[in-house]
């Protein structure tokens, strides 16, 4: 990566005007650059907690949330640079989601070494093979058994099921990315309005218009990951946590 | 659970607790089960989403009792008791709406084929088919 997070600047700069056009006149796509122009940060703080069984892209989005929630808090009267006043709540976000999404079981780390090769060879082999590798090939391809690439898989997966959008915190807590992007109309707007509705709409523009390609348009979870640059397991648990995500929203 | 129709079906049987803590045990039982069967990794995670969303929307009961009949071109999953309310709610009330998320929609997007069932003693049961791709 060589982009870098813009250069700190208390007073003035463009940080200084996006926040005052968003505080003061509700421009949401102010925040929206805000967000862009900070990822790199974002990226920079995530990549200090790879390695420990979470896949980077989720650790950069759960990093975003702190982001975003800073631009929220944020409060101009502060003669604090946007970077400065961010860096402790990504961190904290990041911190907290591995708090919250640990490991629950102890799992050996050579379990979790192949859980991470697996996600490499599930692309490979499917690429090789033009469709979806079974537990056998993939064992193969992993000089591993099925037994172990099963287990490595279920490995995972054993995270707390807290979902990614499910907020920590108190009811100010802005949940996550849904800020950035805009308004995916063919999915959260239909014409006939539905009560999962609103539980879409909380999504991130992202996860809707995944939900979208899988349960609307049909595309497999291969398709999806080729056109969004994920993982086909990333896509599997982006599912999976958006489902429920969902369903925790429409039972509060 | 019903007797076989055919030699050519073998049949896994599982009954466990509900809760997200033991979603590991059925989803690794499905694992062997797909890879006895060939089943494509994406595949496999299909039929465990479709478990795992039966088991959030309806599976409020103490214990759910699984089976697999694997035959050479499918298989075929039960699920229940299931908590008849929500179910019924969610797969025999009218056609999702377009952009609806539910229930429903996911189980017609992951699996072949799916239908509620009723026990003799008036459990709710679902039934999930999924084909076997050609390897």
């Amino acid at each position: 990566m060589t982009t870098s997070a813009p250069a700190p600047g208390p007073a003035g700069g463009p940080d200084r005007e996006l926040l005052r056009r968003y505080h003061e006149h509700g421009d949401v796509s102010a925040r929206e650059q805000l967000v862009e122009r900070h990822l790199p940060l974002v990226r920079s703080l995530a990549r200090r907690y790879a390695g420990r069984g979470e896949a980077l892209e989720d650790i950069e989005q759960v990093g975003a949330i702190g982001l975003i929630k800073a631009i929220d808090r944020y409060e101009l009267t502060r003669d604090v640079a946007l970077t400065t006043y961010a860096t402790p709540n990504v961190v904290g976000e990041i911190k907290r989601h591995f708090r919250d999404r640990g490991w629950t079981i102890r799992i050996p780390r050579a379990l979790q070494e192949l859980n991470v090769k697996m996600s490499g060879a599930v692309e490979r082999l499917t690429v090789r093979l033009a469709r979806s590798p079974t537990i056998a090939e993939l064992a193969v391809e992993l000089d591993a058994t099925p037994e172990q690439v099963l287990e490595a898989v279920e490995a995972g997966s054993a995270y707390s099921p807290v979902s990614l959008s499910a907020s920590p915190g108190t009811e100010e807590d802005l949940d996550l990315m849904e800020v950035i992007g805009s308004e995916d109309e063919g999915f959260a707007r239909t014409d006939d309005r539905t009560s999962l509705e609103p539980a879409l709409g909380e999504l991130p523009e992202r996860e809707r218009r995944i939900l979208r390609m899988r349960f609307q348009d049909g595309l497999t979870q291969t398709q999806i990951a080729d056109r969004v640059g994920l993982s086909q397991m990333h896509v599997s648990r982006l599912i999976r946590r958006s489902l429920e995500s969902m369903r925790d929203t429409l039972s509060d | 659970m019903s007797a076989l129709p055919s030699p050519d079906i073998e049949l896994v049987e599982l009954e466990t607790p509900t809760g997200s803590e033991w979603e590991p045990v059925f989803r690794l039982v499905l694992g062997g089960v797909a890879d006895r069967l060939g089943l494509g990794f994406e595949e496999l995670d299909d039929l465990q989403l479709a478990v795992e969303r039966l088991l959030a929307e309806g599976g409020d009961q103490r214990s759910v009792k699984l089976a697999f009949e694997l035959a050479p071109d499918h298989v075929r999953t039960r699920v229940g008791p299931l908590c008849d309310a929500p179910i019924a709610a969610a797969l025999q009330g009218p056609p999702p709406a377009p952009g609806e998320v539910g229930l429903r929609r996911v189980l017609e997007t992951v699996v072949d084929s799916f239908g509620v069932e009723e026990s003799d003693g008036g459990e709710l049961f679902v039934r999930l088919e999924k084909r076997v791709g050609p390897r």
